[in-house]
């Protein structure tokens, strides 16, 4: 056979590869163990025009945007849904655009990038990608639970 | 000001083009009768990578293909996005495709197949699970201080 078409088939091959290995990861909640307690001072978020300065009071999701996403949009507002049917949880989304030191602390390569917070406002999951179906209900259950 | 958003499955659409193009470089690149035809695709598809670059994806001659074509079959789209990370991802496809063009052009042996190899994966991927590695890049290397 023609090497040529072997060398093609290689590189599609690694391409699904590639892209089966992103889809498998993306939009998963992944725990994290030691997780630092989040300053809401130093994230200067604000919600309706005025800063937050609560946690939410079971949870609170934070949620890190750019201008230039636009699955950040959809999942913002998916969020935003969760939050008025769920008692307890806080959505607070913040625009990195302009701040790359948040960037650099919470080391976000993507966004939609969301951390999940316990009630003290310490990191419990975070979510690369836009999120999956059930899997913030998912973790919000395992909060509960403690 | 807001720039005007884009139909996400323009730029997939036109990435498909390009997988397309790449396939035919890396074939005919390795061949020393066919190079030559490998290096006008190259040429062509650099051509439109700089249009890309220099008039955004909304104006992109695949993206006005994919109006006139495919997207006449389609339903509306239900999301929307923001055409800079995708204006930005054709500026690395214009420096990964450009950079093989140029070393080719000064005799750099396989400069066309390698480059196209990198170019057909990102592509690929970007067609296929609407994947855009150039948009991720963005914000990695907006971090590095690389972009602005």
């Amino acid at each position: 056979m023609d090497n040529r078409i072997a060398l093609i088939g290689v590189l599609v091959s690694f391409g699904l590869v590639a892209g089966f290995w992103w889809k498998a990861r993306t939009g998963r909640a992944k725990l994290v163990r030691s997780g630092e307690l989040v300053d809401l001072s130093k994230l200067k978020a604000t919600k309706g025009g005025k800063p937050v300065q609560n946690f939410g009071k079971v949870a609170t999701l934070v949620q890190f945007s750019t201008e230039v996403c636009s699955i950040c949009v959809a999942t913002a507002r998916l969020f935003r849904d969760l939050e008025k049917t769920t008692p307890g949880l806080k959505h607070i989304e913040v625009d990195i655009t302009d701040r790359m030191d948040l960037a650099a602390h919470f080391s976000i390569m993507q966004t939609p990038t969301t951390l999940i917070l316990d009630k003290h406002g310490m990191v419990k999951a975070r979510i690369g990608g836009a999120p999956r179906p059930n899997v913030v209900t998912e973790e919000l259950k395992k909060l509960e639970q403690k | 000001m807001t720039p005007k958003q884009l139909d996400p499955r323009g730029p997939r659409f036109g990435a498909g083009i390009t997988s397309i193009l790449m396939i035919l470089v890396i074939y005919f690149s390795l061949d020393p009768q066919t190079i030559n035809l490998a290096l006008g695709i190259m040429v062509f598809a650099v051509v439109m990578f700089t249009f890309g670059s220099l008039l955004g994806p909304a104006k992109h001659p695949y993206s006005y293909l994919y109006k006139y074509t495919l997207r006449k079959f389609l339903k509306a789209p239900t999301e929307l996005e923001a055409p800079r990370p995708v204006h930005f991802a054709q500026v690395v496809g214009l420096i990964v495709t450009g950079t093989g063009l140029v070393l080719h052009l000064l005799a750099v042996p396989n400069a066309l197949p390698i480059a196209a190899a990198a170019a057909f994966v990102a592509a690929f991927i970007n067609a296929v699970f609407a994947y855009c590695l150039g948009c991720q890049m963005y914000l990695g290397l907006k971090r590095l201080g690389v972009i602005r």
